[in-house]
């Protein structure tokens, strides 16, 4: 008597006709059109740079982290990305723990190159120090339940993964200025990855002779007689294809599945784009909620009047408002040199043009003189990166920046004509960050 | 069909007369004096008299080799069928779907199937043609043999004509003459396993309803 493992799954006959006789009349098993998708559900954890995605029933989560490594000798100034799968026997019967299976190995290899080919992540900005200190990002991938079209759900939670990912930040330092220091997320904000384009990953199965279904199922996974994935972006680039055996398929079919696959890689890069944004405001009001409490009483009254002219960017204000406090502990002394440059000061970032008002060469020296006197505190170095990070990447705090600056100078203007307290001490740090900040962009 | 009393769910301490559950489910009673828990499983504990749908995955000189979803393979000997001599020994192939009843479930054993009931006859059992078989838990298998009919069944039966064959063991089978109608009556089915029967009468009419 056979002894046999009772919980394997096994076809039937009867499965295999019905799926090809259904697919005939454009049905599947599950109600769902030859090309549609099952409902996507991308989830994040508290940490930075892991996702879980849900695409039916399947299930697949990622995270991503990083590591200061050397770099391979054929490339000194580029940082690595390298991906690991790993296929967890709860997932599916079939899978067994131990050394990946071959299409374990696939999988990854597809992803892998989806975004490696297509230079998908930046890999020169995570040089550190060229020839012997880079960023290594790795890519882990756990599959948790295989309902079908594993390949999709793992690009899609590669992606958010990192998106939403951030390493460290680190300068030079040390005795002979070759050292690298890093600085943990509590000292200095943790930056992105820079991410050119999204590869999404589109999974069409050929059952039958000529029938074609997108996003399949486990079960029409076990009818099909071939698969193909494509991966391309939502800007209509191929990025990578990927057809292992199976089925052959002629090459009007290959173009028409093309078609498709980019029409669908728009959908889904949206649905990524839209939760990855909210993520972020959700993180940043996170982080914001950190200091709230202590901070509440002070700097009340001029949020309230920005809050007024602004209508509603609550965010950004109370960040402001937030550092500004932060940085009140710091220094007493240098207020009144602050306060001096303020009224020089004419406007914002958003009115001054060096080009056609030139700079102001008193104002310049006097910044510069402050800027080499004394040591800058972390704080405001913190508060000169944050600003100057969020103008740099594609985020979208990015775009409350101005309107941020624009807080500042509506704070300022009302500061000038009240009397002089020490809310004032605090108001003109804001603007010797914008200063600062606009004369490196400007630069 | 009657679910067996649990009497082997129920540990009586000796010294008491409590009775203490050691298996979570639904507690049922039935005059004068049964008391059982049902509960559903994605596994089948193999039990004599049991109506299952097995599907083939071997074949030897005396007995067909049929996976019941239960710990262990089942046998179908080859002569369990209502006029069954070695002449006329059914041909099925790898894959096939059978309805089947247990005779014999011994712990330890590979239980024992056959394609007749009690006094002999072929009634229904064999293999289902066509259709679609779907896997789901036991409970749900367990309310679609109830009587009174349940709900789902009985507001899918209204506006469709189908035909269903449901196993202990989680496995229903349906077919129907469209590939529409039994795609409906599959994810109805699916659906229901957790809604009170006013909320399958509910799902049943708005499914009715949207594809109308």
């Amino acid at each position: 008597m056979e002894q046999r493992l009772g919980n394997t799954w096994r076809m039937t006959v009867n499965e295999k006709k019905f799926i090809e006789s259904a697919l005939e009349s454009e049905l599947r098993v599950d109600g769902r059109r030859p090309f549609d998708y099952r409902t996507l559900t991308i989830k994040f954890a508290r940490e930075d740079g892991s996702s879980e995605v849900q695409l039916g029933q399947t299930h697949v989560m990622s995270f991503v982290t990083s590591q200061l490594v050397q770099p391979y000798r054929d490339r000194p100034n580029e940082g690595t990305l390298s991906v690991f799968t790993e296929f967890s026997p709860m997932a599916d019967p079939s899978f067994e723990a131990g050394r990946p299976s071959e299409s374990a190995v696939e999988l990854g290899r597809i992803i892998d190159r989806g975004l490696r080919e297509s230079r998908a992540v930046d890999t020169e900005s995570l040089c550190v120090v060229s020839g012997k200190w880079v960023w290594s990002i790795r890519l882990d991938l756990h599959i948790l339940d295989n309902g079908g079209n594993l390949v999709d759900a793992a690009n899609i939670a590669a992606l958010a993964a990192l998106l939403t990912f951030r390493r460290p930040e680190c300068t030079l330092g040390g005795d002979d200025g070759q050292e690298v220091i890093l600085h943990p997320p509590e000292v200095r904000e943790p930056l992105p990855l820079i991410i050119h384009h999204l590869p999404i990953a589109v999974t069409f199965a050929f059952i039958g002779e000529e029938l074609m279904v997108i996003d399949p199922t486990h079960h029409e996974e076990a009818v099909m007689g071939g698969r193909m994935s494509v991966t391309l972006n939502a800007n209509g680039d191929v990025c990578a294809i990927q057809k292992a055996g199976g089925h052959g398929v002629m090459q009007g079919v290959v173009m028409q599945c093309l078609r498709i696959a980019s029409v669908k890689a728009g959908d889904i890069t949206s649905k990524i784009k839209t939760v990855v944004e909210s993520y972020k405001t959700e993180r940043a009001l996170r982080m914001v909620k950190r200091h709230a409490p202590s901070n509440a009483v002070d700097v009340n009254e001029p949020d309230q009047k920005a809050k007024q002219i602004l209508e509603g960017q609550k965010l950004k204000s109370e960040e402001c408002s937030v550092s500004q406090s932060d940085d009140m502990d710091v220094e007493q002394d240098r207020i009144n040199k602050r306060s001096k440059k303020n009224r020089s000061f004419t406007g914002g970032p958003s009115s001054w043009d060096p080009y056609s008002e030139g700079v102001n060469t008193d104002e310049l020296e006097a910044t510069l003189a402050s800027r080499g006197s004394v040591a800058v505190p972390m704080n405001l170095d913190n508060l000169g990166d944050n600003i100057r990070d969020e103008t740099k990447s594609d985020e979208p705090l990015s775009d409350v920046n101005p309107v941020s600056s624009s807080t500042d100078t509506a704070g300022k203007e009302m500061s000038i004509s009240r009397e002089k307290t020490l809310q004032d001490a605090v108001k003109p740090k804001n603007k010797r960050e914008k200063k600062k900040s606009s004369k490196i962009a400007a630069v | 069909m009657d679910p067996k009393p649990s009497m082997t769910f129920i540990d009586k301490p000796v010294d008491h007369d409590t009775i203490t559950v050691i298996k979570a489910g639904i507690l049922r009673f039935s005059e004068p004096n049964k008391y059982w828990i049902e509960s559903s499983h994605k596994r089948f504990i193999p039990t004599v008299g049991d109506t299952v749908l097995g599907i083939v995955v071997d074949k030897r000189a005396d007995s067909f080799f049929v996976d019941i979803k239960g710990p262990m393979v089942a046998f179908l000997p080859v002569l369990a069928f209502e006029g069954g001599t070695r002449r006329n020994i059914p041909k099925y192939e790898v894959g096939a779907l059978i309805y089947a009843r247990i005779v014999n479930a011994n712990t330890g054993m590979n239980p024992e199937l056959s394609c007749m009931d009690a006094s002999g006859k072929a009634a229904e059992f064999g293999l289902l043609k066509d259709g679609y078989m779907f896997e789901s838990s036991t409970g749900l298998s367990r309310m679609l043999l109830s009587s009174p009919t349940c709900p789902v069944l009985e507001g899918l039966g209204k506006k469709l004509a189908f035909e269903i064959a449901v196993g202990l063991n989680g496995r229903v089978w349906v077919n129907a003459e469209h590939p529409s109608s039994i795609i409906l009556v599959a994810n109805a089915i699916m659906n229901s396993e957790s809604l009170t029967p006013v909320q399958q009468k509910i799902m049943v009419e708005r499914l009715l309803d949207r594809v109308n």
